[in-house]
């Protein structure tokens, strides 16, 4: 494996040699392909420079965050769930696990919740004009016991949680937290995360959010209150893949993946928080889409920079402050209406690139979601996309596979220097929320999304079925319908809870919600909103309601 | 002789809760290309649409969709206009339209529908051919 100017003993390799003998014992990762040939885990050689190559689980993390990885924990398959209310969302859920689907890591069941667009902006179904979407693309959840449904006889000591939603995430978390102290878990045992894409002002936007600087505020006092109290829980998704879904090119979306995780380190930094507490569960989302050797290479370029920026501009120390954790979705803007079979392939080739960079878990989208929510057999395809490149193509095997590769090499180098030019650009404007306030961020993102729209228009790119290899046959697909009857229910059903509450006691944890927002406004108390939602989700108080004191206090963006 | 009627108006519209604003950015730049006025919200109620649409005499209103409430919201959009007495107000719906929402969209009076990939040119045209009609242009 050695090439002959690789060092001995001190070396990035024989470290890596070491560790692995340390971590993994006697145990061999060692794999055979179709022809009986041995192949290693991982390959080494000579990088860019003529010096021996980092190794993956080494600083800074561009060839992975883990000295092996696949060979020892495949990546955790999180499809994206949630429809209707918790009750017919808890159908599909026991579905894909029927299928082999909902793996997380060491046994555990994994589920990603998408909820409905009322549930994630905060809004209760009862709230004016909201009704139309009830349940219409994701769950209707806004109180505790609505969990207990959702997750009815699940061991949450067992099952990691996932929560995809906007500027609702805070309260969601309430939620979630207070159904699990009911059921009596103890938080230091609870593993999920929630995405809290109130960073978010210029990917996954439009819709309500806090202001910019209450929002990151929040984040703040959600990390503060989690490393204290929910350790295993991941605070924050910084989503790479939402903003090159609002259109922004990969080198743009890393960049300002980058410059997101800075503000928000900042916050922290001021209000008195340890970095190395709360960074370590910060994670990124990340697209895989059109351009197969620039997915990968921008998930190494982010890795390096990610790691670089925390230990060299942020002091960082641990070296799980240091190592980004990805989650890959394939990209939800290239499937297309037209010819939507085409939408296999491209979501087969988009996971193998998130595969081949390394990523630790993955959501493939169904090919028919151009066309609404998934069908159930669309569902089992994505799943069994996953279990092909995952048991079939030996792809696994090795780790960092297009290392070494000169193109891979150089297009990783590249990114990561135009993505520090870029956050060198930003730092002049006065940082991320500066440029979010300013509306240069959006204006950046919309001129790139303008660009590729061109492209396609004029024929320079080519999309398959779209602009190219177009048939004129109508086709026929079966569209999921989510249930109607899903928003006259989850009104009643809300109107029964506020019937049934103990009002005095919620409303007096509103009081104190609105207390401990007040204080965390003002740069005090940082965690104890979050501790606040808790203790008002157990008194019952609903999402729209803990929403409701969050917006007066931190503010709205519009 | 050049065209020396005025440019069209056009209100660009999204939910207060829908997220994923990049179509209707893009159409919004690509209406301004063709030299169109652009008006580009976020709505709170259809009700608001209905106001800016007359505050900022607009002549076609188009409503993009991503995650929910497409019919529900279109139809009280078109009960506004009824009761402002703007009802021949065109409004053009956009972005995921699933077949079972084509035909209440439609019988509430949608004058066209613009899904994924459809060529830019074809909606422009379609905003500036209704815009003329709406003005008696055509």
């Amino acid at each position: 494996m050695a090439t002959k100017s690789i060092e001995a003993d001190t070396g990035p390799y024989a470290k890596w040699q070491r560790v692995v003998a340390d971590r993994y014992t006697d145990r061999s990762f060692v794999a055979r392909n179709r022809s009986g040939v041995e192949v290693d885990p991982v390959y080494s050689g000579l990088d860019r420079d003529g010096g021996e190559a980092e190794m993956p689980g080494q600083y800074p993390y561009t060839r992975g965050i883990y000295p092996i990885h696949y060979q020892y924990q495949p990546w955790m398959d999180l499809q994206i769930i949630g429809f209707g209310l918790p009750s017919q969302t808890r159908e599909r859920m026991d579905l894909l696990l029927q299928e082999g689907g909902s793996k997380g890591y060491f046994g555990r069941e994994a589920y990603n919740f998408i909820f409905d667009m009322p549930t994630s902006m905060g809004y209760d179904p009862d709230y004016p004009g909201v009704r139309g979407s009830i349940g219409d693309c994701g769950i209707s959840v806004c109180k505790a016991r609505d969990y207990e449904v959702l997750l009815d006889g699940k061991d949450l000591e067992k099952t990691t949680v996932s929560m995809v939603l906007n500027a609702g995430s805070p309260g969601m978390l309430g939620l979630y937290l207070a159904a699990a102290k009911r059921r009596g878990f103890a938080f230091d045992k609870l593993g999920g995360n929630v995405t809290n894409y109130i960073w978010d002002f210029f990917g996954h936007s439009g819709g309500t959010n806090f202001s910019p600087k209450g929002s990151y505020r929040l984040i703040a006092d959600i990390a503060a209150y989690c490393a204290k109290h929910v350790p295993l829980w991941n605070t924050l998704t910084i989503s790479e893949h939402n903003i090159c879904e609002a259109g922004a090119t990969n080198v743009q979306a890393v960049a300002y993946s980058i410059a997101a995780i800075i503000a928000v380190n900042e916050e922290c930094v001021k209000l008195g928080i340890a970095l190395d507490d709360v960074v370590p569960r910060f994670g990124f989302h990340v697209r895989y889409g059109e351009n197969f050797f620039e997915e990968i290479a921008k998930t190494r370029a982010l890795r390096r920079v990610y790691a670089k920026v925390n230990r060299e501009r942020f002091g960082c120390k641990k070296s799980s402050a240091l190592q980004a954790r990805i989650h890959a979705q394939t990209a939800g803007s290239l499937l297309t209406v037209q010819q939507p079979l085409n939408n296999l392939v491209r979501n087969a080739y988009g996971a193998l690139s998130a595969i081949l960079s390394g990523v630790n878990g993955m959501t493939i989208n169904a090919y028919d979601e151009a066309l609404g929510l998934p069908t159930e057999e669309a569902v089992t395809l994505s799943l069994r996309t996953s279990q092909i490149i995952a048991e079939e193509t030996g792809a696994v095997h090795v780790s960092d596979p297009m290392g070494g590769s000169y193109y891979v090499e150089a297009l990783t180098d590249d990114i990561e220097r135009k993505v520090f030019e870029i956050i060198a650009d930003i730092d002049d404007r006065g940082g991320l929320v500066a440029c979010i306030e300013s509306g240069w961020i959006k204006q950046q993102v919309s001129a790139a999304a303008y660009n590729w729209r061109q492209e396609v228009e004029s024929g320079a790119r080519t999309m398959v079925g779209v602009n190219k290899y177009v048939t004129d046959e109508p086709e026929q697909f079966k569209v999921f319908q989510p249930d109607p009857e899903a928003a006259r229910l989850a009104i009643e059903d809300l109107e029964r809870h506020r019937r049934e509450r103990d009002d005095v006691r919620c409303t007096a944890a509103l009081a104190a919600l609105r207390h401990a927002a007040e204080r965390v406004r003002d740069g005090h108390d940082i965690g104890s909103v979050m501790a606040s939602l808790v203790e008002a989700a157990d008194a019952d108080a609903t999402l729209g309601e803990m929403q409701a004191v969050l917006h007066d206090v931190f503010g709205r963006n519009k | 002789m050049p065209d020396t009627s005025p440019q069209p108006r056009i209100l660009l519209t999204k939910s207060f809760i829908d997220s994923h604003d990049r179509a209707i950015a893009t159409i919004a730049l690509a209406l301004r290309d063709a030299a169109m006025e652009v008006v580009l919200i976020d709505y709170e109620q259809p009700e608001d649409v209905v106001n800016v649409a007359l505050q900022e005499d607009v002549d076609v209103i188009g409503v993009s969709f991503m995650s929910g409430g497409q019919v529900e919201t279109t139809q009280k959009i078109f009960a506004e206009l009824q009761r402002r007495e703007v009802a021949g107000l065109p409004v053009v719906v956009g972005g995921t339209i699933r077949p079972f929402d084509v035909p209440p969209l439609e019988a509430a009076g949608v004058k066209a529908i613009f899904r994924g990939g459809a060529p830019m040119a074809d909606v422009v045209e379609s905003f500036r051919s209704l815009s003329r009609a709406y003005r008696g242009l055509a």
